[in-house]
């Protein structure tokens, strides 16, 4: 069947995207789950690039980032970014071959992805072939970098630096409260995602001699987690770790509180608990919760950008920027800040701008000391915060100088 | 193991096994009426469950006050999809068995896309209802009360289904699902017979998905994963038979529970698929199946 | 009777040979990366819905748990050519080898089964396969596995980023399958599993061993489902039990079938060139709104086709070849 002729035929003129385009852009393909599961993710995520691109294509006042005073791609003549997303419902096969043709069709000089990953595996396998970057967002499987790959760079922390992060925490906690948490209890969904993470914190727990008093897998979106909740309150752990995405991490709360536990204190690996679903779906259980995050709302002291760009994100879609939708941003600016310093939108001119960044903190939302990527496309200045929810509302309590409020610590006497 | 936690888990299985009871008891009337296997059933549950959303974000009225409500409209919507869809696949001349299968399956599709269209991907969930959040505590055994509720609507819908069998329409419906020829002699209106089937069947499953939306979230996949769950109790029951479904729905719920302390949570689906196909090794058409 | 039988088969034959001709030089003059993309998922999908349709169609058999053949095929290339070195160019006969002893053994116990229990059981045997290698570490458990990129080469079954070697060989593949089922169509064999599907009892008082039969069939279609399975594993790079063995797979695998016609030579075809280019191109374009538009006009399509055409997209053609029948 001819392509052009179906898409008249089924009336969608609109989404013909094939149309000529204006010499001065440059296009930038963008593939995240759209449909299916993981859509409400790549809804917000669709949002955030919209804001990131009207940041760096709109006139308004310098907001304090990478590529926030506006008007464009100064160096190629004002030109602006122009994104083209895609679904890939959350399959690896439909997210290769989405990334193909926004290479090949939409001529994308760059794709940016792409939430899970699983799709970030194939997506980026499709980058090094047709030799465009990959700029990942928020895949944060650590295997993604480890392939020895030359066009992947990833903006975000992996599940290793984050775990991390989430362990410093508790050596951290123990050392300013002197009750350390003795045992914690793994609760992971199986997936790849929790695969990765919990393989880590079982790594670090034994480093830290810390006693792993359950290690529970469970099915992902399941009609019930009471059995589940049941071994987490015999097992009793001081802190649980739990992996989940939005529905398991609003239901597994609903479980421990139906069968009269409470958990003497929650550190999530944030994912389903910095949603904003998570937070109206869990009520007053989500009270307390802690859960490590790539980004700080309340950290406007230190990033004064942080209020501008939530503004503008809040405008647009009705929420606060959360830890995905911050590090989308971060990505896309990061992306358009290289593709600025190459002068060019030639792919290997933007690679060899993408691996010469060195953006400092205080130019990005971010907490990070930066972004500044290693031999794998790794950034390796993205250190996470503790969050803790008060009043249903996250905040900064680690590091603590970075602290909006002091972190309640229920363990231990 | 203690004691008690032996029993939490048994409590907590037969509470869910009640909900699955409920949620297969629509599917299993429809099919023993017309021998036609519902694939959009989990989307039926779904559109209750947003139904009892929206209505309770708009008035803030308690999902146990909706439950007419809702199950109206679904009765209602049952009977839309019969008129508008299962009516022409069943008088299709050919390969009978296979349109009904793939209409319904293309029919669950749709649904979904149009919950999303309408609703968005995200999760959405009902709080601050009477029952919410709270639990009985019978010595060391919690029995929360939104799933302790919903049981009890389960059995009360299941005696109600039992007394609707006893009525001249429940005679017509059996008279029906019998012969379904011959009841066109004696003055029965199949076509108005199979509609009211198809209006009970989808009522039930909202009757389940207010009262699940009472504890679980919304999203518009969230049919899938209690629908697999509904045919495998439906298959292991008998198709058609209510008691079946019954019995099937909390042993399944048990079996699942136990699976889950036994062996790894993440298993324990497949405890429940092995004890399916055990049974259907020694009784090819389910526990109450007509042989 | 025979005779106006074999000329009909002859002219089948000449149609697939013209078809083929079609096939290998058409895509010659095809650019365009997304439209040798979706010729190539169609024609794989034309290939697994015949082989679905040898144990639905001619047998009678709806099988909802395929996905169960075509993952297998997929792990089993992946993990020979990962593990152990096997090229591809023979592991992919292993994986559709081992799909069909798979289907051996699903279809041992389940074949008792009769209409919706069976297509239930085969749901089950599916999700169980899928959650086995979810939660088995060795094949990868859900980190799934790579499949590394290597030289471009006919015994590795990489092509880089050319798309036409893997368009042929899914062409082959997909051409495979027909002269399968082509063959199986004239052979003894077909005219005894049509008496298994059309009537059990008076296929058994003729002599023919139900069990056997169906036993035949599975071992067939799961061998291609297998095959196939592993031709996508290679194609996509990367294997893991949600891409290649979730339920919606068995569906996918047995909607080109049904909606092009069960039980016959052409159904498969038209069905997957009709179902998979809409599927894809849909939610190419339309998915990207992420209002869910693609899924509704999925869903709406298999309604109007399976209501409006019973029999399959075939009967059009059939039809205009014959007059009314």
């Amino acid at each position: 069947m001819d392509r052009r002729q179906f898409i008249i035929g089924a009336g969608m003129l609109a989404a013909s995207t094939t149309a000529a385009r204006a010499a001065d852009e440059v296009v930038i393909g963008v593939v995240y789950p759209l449909t299916g599961n993981g859509a409400a993710v790549g809804l917000d995520a669709k949002a955030a690039y919209e804001v990131a691109a009207e940041i760096i294509n709109g006139t308004h006042a310098p907001i304090g980032v990478a590529m926030g005073k506006g008007g464009g791609l100064d160096r190629l003549g004002g030109a602006k970014i122009k994104l083209v997303f895609a679904d890939s419902q959350n399959d690896p096969q439909k997210a290769r071959a989405e990334a193909e043709r926004l290479i090949t069709q939409e001529k994308a000089v760059a794709i940016v992805g792409s939430y899970t990953s699983a799709t970030g595996a194939t997506i980026s396998q499709v980058t090094e072939r047709y030799e465009v970057p990959y700029i990942s967002a928020d895949n944060s499987s650590p295997s993604l970098n480890q392939r020895g790959l030359k066009w992947f760079f990833r903006t975000g922390p992996h599940d290793e630096m984050f775990t991390k992060g989430m362990f410093d925490f508790l050596a951290d906690v123990a050392k300013k409260t002197g009750k350390p948490a003795k045992s914690v209890a793994l609760f992971y969904e199986d997936s790849i995602f929790g695969t990765d993470s919990s393989n880590v914190q079982r790594k670090l727990a034994a480093a830290a001699g810390i006693t792993v008093a359950a290690d529970i897998r469970y099915r992902a979106s399941s009609p019930s987690l009471s059995t589940e909740a049941q071994k987490l309150k015999a097992a009793n752990a001081d802190v649980l770790l739990p992996s989940s995405y939005t529905s398991d991490a609003i239901l597994i709360l609903k479980a421990m509180n139906e069968i009269g536990y409470k958990p003497k204190a929650v550190l999530a690996q944030a994912a389903g608990f910095q949603e904003s679903a998570f937070m109206q779906g869990a009520g007053a259980l989500a009270e307390g919760v802690m859960s490590r995050s790539s980004f700080a709302l309340d950290a406007d002291k230190l990033r004064p950008a942080i209020p501008v760009v939530n503004g503008l994100y809040k405008a647009h879609n009705n929420k606060d920027m959360n830890d995905n939708t911050s590090r989308e941003i971060t990505a896309l600016l990061t992306l358009a800040d290289a593709i600025n310093r190459a002068g060019s939108a030639k792919p290997d001119a933007i690679r060899a701008a993408l691996v010469a960044t060195d953006i400092p903190g205080s130019q990005t939302i971010m907490p990070w000391a930066g972004v500044k990527f290693d031999e794998t496309g790794q950034n390796t200045l993205c250190n996470p915060v503790i969050q803790q929810v008060f009043d249903g509302v996250y905040k900064t309590v680690w590091p603590f100088d970075l602290a909006a409020k002091d972190v309640v610590w229920n363990v231990g006497g | 193991m203690t004691l008690e936690t032996l029993l939490q888990v048994a409590a907590g299985g037969l509470l869910m096994g009640l909900i699955y009871a409920l949620v297969a008891a629509g599917l299993s009337l429809i099919f023993g009426l017309m021998d036609v296997v519902n694939f959009a059933h989990g989307e039926l549950m779904m559109l209750a469950m947003y139904a009892v959303f929206v209505i309770w974000d708009a008035t803030g009225l308690d999902p146990l006050w909706q439950l007419p409500v809702v199950a109206g409209l679904l009765f209602l919507t049952g009977m839309a999809i019969y008129r508008g869809l299962i009516a022409r696949a069943l008088s299709v001349p050919f390969n009978r068995g296979m349109v009904q299968i793939f209409v319904t399956f293309g029919l669950a599709i749709f649904i979904r896309g149009a919950a999303q269209f309408v609703w968005g991907g995200e999760f959405r969930a009902v709080n601050h209802t009477w029952l919410s959040d709270r639990s009985l505590n019978l010595g060391g055994v919690f029995l929360p009360l939104p799933q302790l509720a919903a049981s009890a609507v389960c059995l009360a819908a299941f005696a109600g289904l039992l007394a609707i069998s006893r009525t001249e329409f429940g005679r017509a419906l059996e008279a029906t699902r019998e012969d379904r020829d011959a009841v066109a002699l004696i003055g029965i209106d199949r076509d108005r017979i199979f509609a009211m089937g198809w209006g009970l069947g989808a009522g039930a499953v909202g009757i389940a998905g207010v009262m699940l939306a009472g504890f679980y979230y919304v999203g518009p996949n969230v049919g899938a994963s209690f629908a697999l769950i509904a045919y495998v109790t439906v298959a292991l029951g008998g198709f058609g038979s209510m008691a079946g479904a019954l019995v099937a729905g909390v042993l399944i719920g048990e079996v699942e529970a136990f699976t889950a302390v036994v062996l790894e949570p993440s298993l324990k689906q497949i405890g429940v698929f092995a004890v399916y196909l055990l049974v259907l090794m020694f009784r090819p058409r389910g526990l109450f199946g007509k042989l | 009777m025979d005779n106006f039988i074999l000329a009909r088969r002859r002219r089948e034959l000449m149609v697939a040979g013209a078809l083929l001709v079609v096939a290998v030089v058409v895509p010659r003059f095809i650019a365009d990366v997304t439209t040798l993309n979706v010729i190539i998922l169609s024609l794989l999908f034309a290939g697994l819905a015949q082989a679905w349709n040898i144990l639905g169609g001619y047998c009678g058999q709806i099988s909802l748990g395929h996905a169960l053949y075509f993952g297998i095929g997929a792990y089993v290339s992946t993990l020979l050519y990962v593990h152990a070195g096997l090229p591809p160019s023979a592991g992919i006969f292993l994986g559709g080898v081992v799909g069909g002893i798979a289907a051996l053994l699903v279809g041992w116990p389940c074949f008792r089964l009769s209409g919706h229990y069976y297509a239930i059981a085969t749901v089950v045997v599916g999700e169980i396969g899928y959650l086995l290698f979810l939660n088995w570490d060795y094949v990868g458990g859900a980190t799934g596995v790579y499949i590394p990129i290597a030289k471009p080469s006919l015994l590795n079954l990489q092509f880089g980023k050319d798309k036409l070697p893997y368009l042929y060989l899914v062409l082959a593949f997909a051409a495979a399958t027909w002269i399968a089922a082509w063959l199986i169509e004239g052979s003894r064999w077909g005219y005894a599993w049509r008496a298994v599907k059309d009537d059990v009892v008076a296929a058994r008082s003729l002599g023919v061993n139900i069990f056997s039969s169906k036993m035949a069939a599975a071992a067939i279609s799961g061998f291609f489902t297998g095959l196939g399975g592993a031709i996508y594993g290679l194609y996509v790079g990367y294997i893991d039990p949600d891409s290649v063995m979730a339920g919606h797979f068995s569906i996918l695998i047995a909607l080109p079938a049904v909606l092009g016609g069960v039980g016959t030579l052409w159904g498969p075809i038209l069905g997957a060139a009709l179902l998979i280019p809409v599927k894809e191109l849909s939610s190419s374009y339309l998915g990207g709104s992420g209002r869910g538009v693609d899924l509704m006009l999925y869903g709406a399509m298999i309604v109007v086709v399976a209501l409006a055409q019973p029999q399959g997209l075939v009967l059009l053609f059939r039809r205009r070849a014959h007059g009314p029948a």
